[in-house]
Parts: C-alpha cells; structure tokens; sequence
C-alpha cells in the first residue's frame, strides 16, 4: 500500500509539467491575449504595448514559459496578470467553498443515489423500480442551470426556507447547511442518478450469485443479506463512480458555483481563461489535477479496505 | 403504514419550521445612519485602483471610494467642478485648476497640488502601464503652482480635457498610501465611502467616511456582492437581499416589472450598438453596399424587440453624448428594402452572403439574428459567427471580419472620445476595428479635440456625426437605455447617462 502511494504521488510530477507544458501551449495558442483583456475595448496601440512589456510577454514563449515553471518548482503560482493577486492566495480563498459544496453533493448524491439503486434492484420490475429508474434518468437530463434557477424560485424566492445564494457561514452551522442544501441538491442530482444506476446494475449482478442464496437460505434476515453480504461485493464500482464524480466535483462546479453566486475555483477557472489570466488558468487547472489523481488514489485505498481479496504488492 | 406516512410529514414540518426560523433578515432596514446598502455587480471588481484598472465593476466601486477634480450632472450632463473649485484657460493649452481646500483623504492626509500632479503623472508614466493611459495622454506636463493650484499644460489644445478629468479613471489617489502599499487592494481616496474589507471573488466592503467633506453619507456600510448570474441577483432583489441590480437584459424586464417589490428606472445613455463594417477589405469597401445595409436596418423595429432598453437615433454620436444635435435625424438613411435590393444589385451582391460577427456579451447575439432577418427581406443572406469576448476583441482589433455588431459605452459622454477612438485612421489596428480612414472626418474628429471652444466642438462633432453617419463605416442599430432596479425602500439614487452612480445621497426608507 505505502508503495502505491509513494508510486503515485511521483508520477504526479512528470503529470503535472505535462498538463503545465499542455496548458500553456493551448493558452497561447486561443485567440486574444491578457494585455487586450486589461486593457479593454478602450485600450489604445501604446496602452497595449506598456501592458505587455510590464506583463514580460513580449519575451519568447520559451521564456515565459521556463520563468513560470521555475516559479512553480519554487511553489510560487505566481501572480494573476489581472488582479494582481498571488495565484496561490486568489485559489485558497475560493477552495473551501469548492469543496465543501463538493463534499454536500457527494453526500446528496450518495445517499439519493445508493439508496434509489438498491430499492431498485431489490424491488426490480416494481413500480418502485420504474420510479426510481425514471427518477434517474430525469437526474441526468435535468441542467444544472435550471434546477438551481427552480430549487432557488421556489423554496428561496417563494418559502423563504433558505437563503438565496452565497455561502457565508461554515458548514457545520446551521446557516452554513441551509446555505448549501440547495446547491448542494443541485449538484447532486446528476451525480445522484448516475450512482443509482452502478447501484442498481450492480446489485442485480450480486443478487443472483450464490452466496447470497446460502446466506438466504441460512435464514440471515434479509436487510442483513443485503447490507452486509451483498453491499459489500456490489460497492466496488459504485465506489469508482463515488470517487470519480467526487474528483470532477472539485475541478469546480462552474454552473451551480455561477448560479447560487458561490465564490469557487470553477467560477474562478472560467473566469481566468475569459480574462485571458494565464497565470491562473494554470494554477487552478494543476490544483484541480493534483486532487484528482489524489481522489483517485484514495479510491483505491478504499477499494482494498472494501475487498480485503484487492492487494497492492 | 398510515403513522409512517405521519410520521415523515411531522419530521418535514418540523424541519420547515426550523429552518425558516434560521433564516435571517434581509441586511439593513435600520435607521438612517445605520444602514447597510448591497449591490449585486455580475462581474468581481478587478482592483481598487484607480490608475490599473478599466472594467465597469471596478469602477462602480472607485466611484464610491475617490474623486474626480471634475464630474458629471447626472441630469443635464454639464460637467461640474467636484475636487476641483473653479478653473481658467489663461491659453488653450494651459489649465489653470484651483482645487479645494480642507478635503483629506482617508488616511488623513491632506488632498491638495502634488496629490493631483502625482496621481497624474503616475498615470501618464509608460512603466505605470495604465490600461487607460490614452485619456491623458495629451498632458504635457502638470505643475504645482500653490498647494491648491495645480496647471496642467497639453502640447495640444484638447477639447474633450474636462470630460477626460470627470472619468473615473482621472480620480485622485493618495501619494503616500500609493507609495506605501497596492491601492489594487487597499484603496485610499477622498469619496463618501472608505475601504473595509474585500473578499475577491465575493464581497467588497466599504464603511462611511465619517470626515466626508460633502456632507456625512446616510448609509453605513456598502457592499458590493459578486451574483454573476442575473436571474438570481433578480431574486436576491425580490428577497431583499440586494438594494440594487444594473446589469438587466430584455428578458428580465417583465419579471421585474411584475414584482411589487422593486422599482425599475429607465433612461437613455451613452452607449450605442452598431452594425460596422470592414473598410478595407471585402463588400463594406462599396458604399453602394453599405448604403445598401444601411436602408435594410430597420431601427424602430430592433428597439421594440429589445423591449425599452434601447432607442432610436440614426447618429452615431446618439442624444445624450456631446455632440449630438437633432438635425443628424434627417442625415441617416430611412428604412426602404426596395432601395436595399437596388443597392445590393448595384454593389453585384445579389445573391451572396456576408458574415456578420459579434460577441456573446450585452444584447448582441440576439441584435444578430434581428439584423440577419432585416437583411434576408433585402435579399441579402447572413451568417452570424458568435465569439466568445476576448476571441471577439482580437479579432475586432485586427479588422478580420466583414461585418460585426459592437458597441461603445461613451463613458465620458463626449462625441471626440467615441469618434477619434473609433473612427479616426489614428487608431487603425487597436480602437478602430473597422478600419475607418476618412480624410474629412479625420480632418473635424482632430479639430474637435484640438479646440476648447465648447460652441465649436459641438459644431464640428455634429459636422463628422454628419459625414460619417452618410459615408456609414458603421449603421446604428440602437442606443441604450440605462436601466437600474432597486428594492422599493431606496432613496436617493442618481444615475447618469453613462451608467455611473454614487451612493453618497442614498438612503433605505
């Protein structure tokens, strides 16, 4: 175990220069440039020229590119070309909202999705079932952008049960839950769907086999053959699933971030890459990859704390 | 079966009471002095100073934060001395300024000469990089004559210098908190409100500035809350969340006009919408051609779709910038398709197709498609290419397209500042994406911004409005309205043509 984690903390490095050295190129390459975006419609051929001077991309690319990655291997992300604000700074203050909301719909989406996948397989070709598939399909079909909009008239703008937007308050408040409850459902519906779905299919997988006819047949009661016999088997995928939405949850949730005015890192992404922010497009894109192969890397611990058969030499 | 169906409906009772009674008042409603006013921008303030910033959101809150030597009327648009007392042209290219006495900035020290001649000449200094450095560009040199006289000499005659001084860009900072630390972050200035806090990305924090010079602010706190979204700052209004929203499309009029909760104000502004095309290189090179476009645009018909947040005026200078005079309604060209097709025929475009590109910001996509239609009925096919804003800034500033939908916000609300940036050869390959070079307007752009004699200037801007809007580089589609919706308890609030306001005379009934 310690050696995959030391195996895959290492290939971050040679990952992360290549996303740099990728992200980089494809900034360049986009049409536009930071200096028109500072300087705007307004700016003139002599404005243009003494923003780019003062922002050093007037020096080769190659150049631009060795003072940034220098930087970075000294942990500095620099500072953005817009605001003048350190990268660093500018992403850890927009982080925690990130994933505390990440966290919220990973929850939302885990409990929805879990428990409508295992009614399902259990009470398959019910109603319940035709429900719950339903249910998931209209999960998955259902934009971001006009559940928030709707979940926002309604129990905000109409009931008053919760505040509008904004995150305000930390999580384990009251005010904080009630601040993310309706992004939080937003968010994660879709995942929630998807999830039900690897449920279902993979408890109907699991069912048949026959251990379960033994454990049935031993007379074990039958929430017991289910939760614990079944479960056990059937979470590996589902985990995956888990992980793997939970991964792309903290990339920033740009429409439910944009929608409920949450001050994330998906706001500030699209953000930097509109404003033509090299700097911190490139600092928000290698966080976002670090923690991805980082969720990923805890999937797999977890795969082997589920399935004790799942080893690691 | 019955009691566990109970028994969720209790729990979700009991749940919808607890969390109604955790929700908390909308801010302020306190009395007069102890009141807090939140604006819902769309955009985060970029920074707080004055000199290195260029985006509207950052000037909504330096407008609060500083001052100008001169400003606007929001109603009659006559420019006023503000920091400013009075001022003498002793030769056009002398400005003789007398600024106030006794105004401090917020960190107590003294406003006077040399914190207008610093402010000034770290603006016009190239290591500076000021995105807006071309306002001031025509200042020679400024001098401190007294502590309360500073002269600023020009190499030129400058007509449009008053309005340059009155633009948020031209406020005065304070030396030493410059010197001393970023204003990007941590502004100092003279204005009604002072710094607090700032959460980029969230909430920006002003207080009162309880030694303002002007009369103490009735509000207490201002705060200026990110809600990129429009249809949720609409609800943050509705909630009471939010005092004040102005950045309103078409589409979201009729919810807001429905809602007895808020008050929406209209007025016309500065900004104009066009339809501009290449001069240099494909149909919009043939005047028959743009004539042509020119009679298929019907305006009348692109202002009701945009349903009151836009009117008509066949200028390009439009009614409420300098330089406008009526007669220019009789100058443009009426909406005639049968003279379109004749003039399409004429220019061999009969049967080709034109591409029209635009940006994804403000009512353009949608002026697009309005345009497209007007021109089908002439007989002249369009496509629309839709950039996103900065793909649409560079290659606006390049001239690689054959048409495009822009605009310009007019934010000096002066005629020479929209044409020479605009339309004059000077600024080919930057401000003048299409290209214009025409010698006559060239010729009165230039005297407008090299005389100071106002009757003159608004001559000779009405002359190039004339000339320009019959060699037609560009056809107006419509010219704004500014529109702004506050919850119904606020008072107070004056906004100008160009969209600018203050918060200093505001208060919560």
């Amino acid at each position: 175990m310690a050696n995959l984690i030391v195996r895959r903390l290492l290939q971050l490095i040679p990952l992360l220069l290549g996303i740099s050295f990728i992200v980089f190129i494809s900034l360049h390459l986009a049409p536009g440039d930071p200096a028109s975006m500072i300087g705007g419609p307004t700016a003139t051929k002599e404005d243009l020229a003494s923003i780019r001077e003062d922002l050093g991309l007037n020096d080769s690319l190659f150049t631009q590119y060795l003072r940034y990655i220098g930087g970075v291997l000294q942990g500095d992300l620099g500072y953005s070309y817009q605001t003048q604000q350190s990268v660093t700074e500018a992403i850890m203050i927009r982080f925690p909202n990130t994933f505390n909301l990440s966290v919220a719909s990973i929850i939302v989406a885990t409990v929805i999705g879990v428990g409508a996948g295992i009614i399902s397989a259990i009470k398959q070709n019910t109603s319940l079932d035709v429900l719950s598939t339903v249910g998931a399909l209209a999960g998955i079909s259902i934009p971001n952008f006009w559940l928030g909009s709707m979940l926002i008239l309604l129990f905000a703008v109409y009931w008053q049960w919760f505040p509008v937007a904004g995150i305000t308050s930390p999580p384990w408040t009251m005010q904080g839950i009630k601040e993310l409850a309706l992004p939080a459902i937003t968010l994660g519906t879709g995942s929630a769907a998807l999830i039900a779905r690897m449920t279902r299919s993979a408890v109907l997988e699991v069912i048949r086999q026959d251990y379960i006819r033994t454990a049935r047949a031993k007379g074990v009661r039958e929430k017991n053959v289910i939760l614990l016999h079944c479960m056990r088997n059937a979470m590996i995928p589902v985990i995956t699933v888990i992980g793997l939405n939970f991964g792309f949850l903290l990339g920033g949730t740009i429409i439910t971030e944009q929608v409920f005015a949450i001050n994330g890192v998906g706001r500030l992404l699209i953000q930097a890459i509109a404003a033509r922010d090299y700097t911190m497009v490139q600092g928000a894109v290698l966080l976002i990859a670090t923690l991805f192969v980082l969720v990923n890397l805890l999937v797999d611990i977890l795969y082997a704390l589920v399935d004790p058969r799942i080893r690691y030499e | 079966m019955k009691r566990k169906w109970q028994g969720w409906v209790a729990l979700f009772l009991a749940l919808s009471l607890v969390t109604a009674g955790c929700t908390p008042p909308p801010p302020n409603a306190g009395s007069a002095g102890n009141q807090t006013f939140v604006y819902a921008s769309t955009a985060d303030v970029v920074g707080l100073s004055p000199i290195k910033t260029n985006d509207s959101a950052s000037a909504r809150a330096i407008d609060q934060i500083y001052e100008t030597l001169f400003v606007r009327d929001p109603e009659t648009m006559d420019i006023k001395p503000k920091l400013a007392r009075s001022y003498e042209n002793p030769d056009p290219n002398t400005w003789v300024i007398h600024l106030r006495k006794g105004i401090q900035f917020h960190d107590g020290i003294p406003f006077n000469a040399e914190a207008v001649k610093y402010t000034f000449d770290k603006f016009r200094d190239p290591k500076t990089a000021a995105p807006r450095a071309s306002l001031l560009k025509p200042i020679d040199k400024v001098e401190v004559k007294d502590p309360y006289t500073v002269v600023i000499r020009t190499k030129k005659p400058y007509g449009p210098m008053l309005a340059a001084l009155a633009h948020s860009n031209a406020s005065i900072v304070s030396p030493i908190a410059d010197k001393k630390g970023d204003l990007m972050k941590k502004p100092v200035g003279t204005g009604p409100f002072k710094f607090k806090k700032w959460v980029q990305g969230d909430k920006l924090t002003l207080e009162v500035n309880e030694n303002y010079w002007d009369g103490k602010p009735q509000l207490k706190e201002v705060e200026f809350r990110v809600v990129p979204e429009v249809s949720t700052a609409i609800s943050l209004l509705e909630t009471g969340e939010v005092h004040l929203i102005d950045t309103l499309r078409p589409e979201n009029l009729d919810r807001l006009k429905n809602s007895n909760k808020v008050n929406v104000k209209t007025k016309e502004g500065t900004p104009v919408t066009y339809l501009g095309f290449n001069m240099k290189k494909g149909p919009g090179k043939d005047s028959d051609f743009r004539r042509a476009v020119a009679h298929a645009i019907n305006q009348e018909e692109l202002v009701d779709a945009l349903k009151g947040v836009a009117h008509p005026s066949k200028g390009i200078i439009g009614p409420k910038v300098f330089g406008y005079n009526p007669e220019i309604e009789k100058a443009g060209y009426d909406y005639d398709v049968k003279k379109a097709k004749d003039l399409f025929n004429k220019a061999g475009m009969d049967g080709k197709s034109v591409t029209i590109m635009t940006a994804n910001t403000k009512n353009y996509p949608k002026l697009a498609e309005l345009v497209q239609g007007q021109l089908a009925k002439a007989g002249l096919k369009a496509d629309i290419q839709t950039l996103e804003f900065g793909a649409y800034l560079d290659r606006n500033r390049k001239g690689d397209f054959e048409m495009v939908i822009g605009g310009w916000t007019n934010s000096t609300a002066d005629g020479s500042e929209l044409l020479y940036p605009q339309l004059h050869s000077d600024n080919i390959g930057a401000t003048n994406g299409t290209q214009t070079s025409i010698p006559e307007a060239d010729k009165r752009i230039n005297q407008s911004r090299t005389t100071t004699d106002k009757e003159k200037r608004l001559k000779v801007l009405h002359e190039a409005n004339k000339l320009l809007v019959k060699e037609a580089p560009w056809v107006p589609l419509c010219h704004d309205f500014i529109v702004t919706a506050t919850t119904k308890n606020v008072q107070g609030l004056e906004v100008d043509a160009t969209g600018q306001w203050t918060l200093k005379n505001v208060s919560l009934k």
